[in-house]
């Protein structure tokens, strides 16, 4: 069964963020893996805490965050990017990322597409 | 003989002279009484002439004053005698006649002019909605940091422009519109954030677990974005503007300090009139350019039933706003329901089994409604899940049972959906098997 989005959400996104739209850093996909490292969450953002909470018990991925939050995941990648600034977040990368450096599948690819083309 | 009729002629002529001598003084008394009488006459004439002169020339003028909004006295006969005899009441006749017809043109006026702005207004606020809702598609499907900047701030402005729709049509005799679910204090607050120019200046620095219920939502929000944006407006760009909450004896006070200019006694005035909510908001005299910031607080507090003060000074030097609301209108959402991802919210939709608006009513704590009436619980909603997540299930299926499976850790998905799905065949089964307790109709009414 699929949620329903709010999607009239009572506090819009750029007040979660504090109105900026680019991480701090740039180490995040839909599939990164993020964990807790502290337990306590005081002087943070509601939406933060609620990460906070989220990670706790294990890892989670951006993706699933994002869907927990009911937020965007660009914007949940802010408010990522904010919490392993402080410390408060690990990432690590997800099992996909290991295989990704295969060069025999680049090949693969690079020649279909010059055979297409 | 001689002698005789001489005699006789002086008696005549003595008779004539009294009679003569009788009639000239009847004359005379006649010729004053006539003359008294002109006199009086013409005095009356001269009264009705004033008298008219007066309804023309400072009555009517008066009145047609009164009448378009300014405070002007409007004077009284200047004969009170007159009022006795027909002249006089077909002057005051004419005088009613004259105000009732001004009244109702005016009356007519008025209300065609809130009736077209209002369905404009909709039309308007209909149209931000949608936008906000295209927005918030494009803001989930681009992941550009790139992208999401532009979304962010024409969000920000499609929320400003929601409000400010939202508010005209509320100061035409509007419902705010947009049904929302009961939501935390907190997220009312920055929901109001999210509707001001500068948002980035206010800052919320207590927590609460108290919520708003779900008829509340909206109008608070709207309430405090307009105190909101007053702050910001009326302060130095560089000074944050702060939100505080304050638990009282029977409520929650809403605390909004900016470091700007305090209001002279004559703008308090104003503002406690307006707030005060108590005469009907005359959208002809909001000024240029309007203010209607607190016309539309004032229209809100009266018809939900909280209270708005700004006559205290703030600590920072500038107007201290407190929002206070009753705990008529507060509920307190489940720890965990609360901090769950929001069960998708379709306030007006009805689920056959709980016909209750999600998150209404605090699932757990109050045993008593709003009536005063002992509220029954489900028997049987507990037992299934034993893990953490069972609070939440608990609060979950009594808000709405078809949005379940929400789950809030990622851990034993199968058995909460199967601890789900079971509660909601319960739930069916109960609430066709008796009948839904009615104590919603009376504490959302």
């Amino acid at each position: 069964m699929t949620r329903r989005r709010p999607e009239r959400a009572l506090v819009r996104p750029h007040v979660v963020t504090g109105g900026r739209a680019h991480p701090t850093r740039n180490i995040f996909d839909l599939v990164t893996l993020v964990s807790a490292t502290r337990t306590r969450a005081t002087g943070l953002s509601p939406e933060k805490r609620r990460v906070m909470e989220l990670c706790q018990g294990g890892a989670l991925s951006v993706a699933e965050v994002a869907a927990h939050l009911a937020l965007p995941a660009s914007v949940t990648k802010v408010l990522l990017s904010d919490l392993v600034d402080s410390g408060h977040i690990v990432t690590r990368a997800s099992a996909a990322d290991r295989d990704q450096t295969e060069d025999q599948l680049l090949r693969e690819v690079l020649n279909g597409l010059r055979a297409r083309l | 003989m001689q002698q005789q009729l001489s005699a006789v002629a002086v008696c005549c002529l003595a008779a004539a002279a009294l009679i003569f001598l009788l009639i000239l003084l009847r004359q005379r008394r006649i010729n004053q009484r006539m003359r008294d009488r002109v006199s009086a006459l013409e005095r009356g004439v001269t009264v009705r002439d004033e008298e008219l002169a007066h309804l023309v020339t400072a009555r009517l003028p008066a009145k047609v004053q009164s009448l378009n909004g300014r405070p002007v006295e409007v004077p009284g006969p200047l004969n009170e005698r007159l009022a006795d005899i027909p002249y006089g009441r077909h002057l005051e006749r004419t005088m009613e006649m004259f105000a009732e017809t001004g009244d109702r043109a005016k009356t007519r006026a008025d209300e065609s002019a809130k009736a077209t702005l209002k369905a404009m207004m909709r039309g308007v606020q209909s149209l931000a909605n949608e936008q906000q809702l295209a927005i918030s598609r494009m803001q989930v499907r681009h992941d550009d940091p790139d992208v999401l900047e532009g979304l962010l701030r024409i969000d920000h402005m499609n929320a400003q422009l929601g409000r400010r729709a939202q508010v005209s049509a509320v100061l035409c005799g509007s419902w705010p519109g947009l049904q929302r679910s009961a939501s935390p204090l907190i997220d009312v607050v920055r929901g109001a954030t999210s509707r001001i120019r500068d948002y980035l200046r206010v800052q919320v620095h207590s927590q609460v677990s108290e919520a708003v219920v779900s008829r509340a939502v909206e109008p608070v929000v709207l309430a405090v974005a307009e105190l909101l944006d007053n702050a910001a407006r009326h302060s130095q760009p560089n000074t944050p503007v702060e939100v505080n909450f304050q638990p009282g004896h029977n409520g929650m006070a809403i605390v909004i300090d900016d470091a700007g200019v305090a209001m002279n006694a004559e703008e308090l005035k104003r503002a406690e009139r307006l707030l005060a909510g108590k005469e009907a908001v005359d959208i002809n005299r909001l000024g240029d350019p309007p203010q209607v910031g607190f016309a539309v607080i004032g229209v809100l507090a009266a018809r939900y039933g909280f209270s708005v003060s700004v006559d205290t000074r703030s600590p920072y030097g500038g107007v201290r706003a407190v929002v206070f609301l009753p705990a008529v209108l507060l509920t307190r959402l489940d720890d965990r329901a609360q901090a769950a991802p929001k069960p998708a919210a379709p306030a007006a939709v009805p689920s056959p089994p709980a016909p209750e608006e999600p998150g209404s009513e605090a699932p757990q704590a109050p045993s008593v409604t709003a009536g005063g009436l002992p509220r029954r619980r489900r028997a049987t909603a507990e037992t299934p899940a034993v893990d953490e997540a069972a609070g939440q299930a608990v609060a979950a299926e009594d808000q709405e049972p078809d949005s379940l499976p929400a789950p809030v850790s990622s851990r034993e998905p199968d058995r909460r959906a199967a601890a789900g799905l079971g509660a909601w065949q319960r739930g069916t089964r109960s609430g066709r098997a008796t009948v839904p307790p009615d104590s919603e109709g009376k504490s959302q009414a």
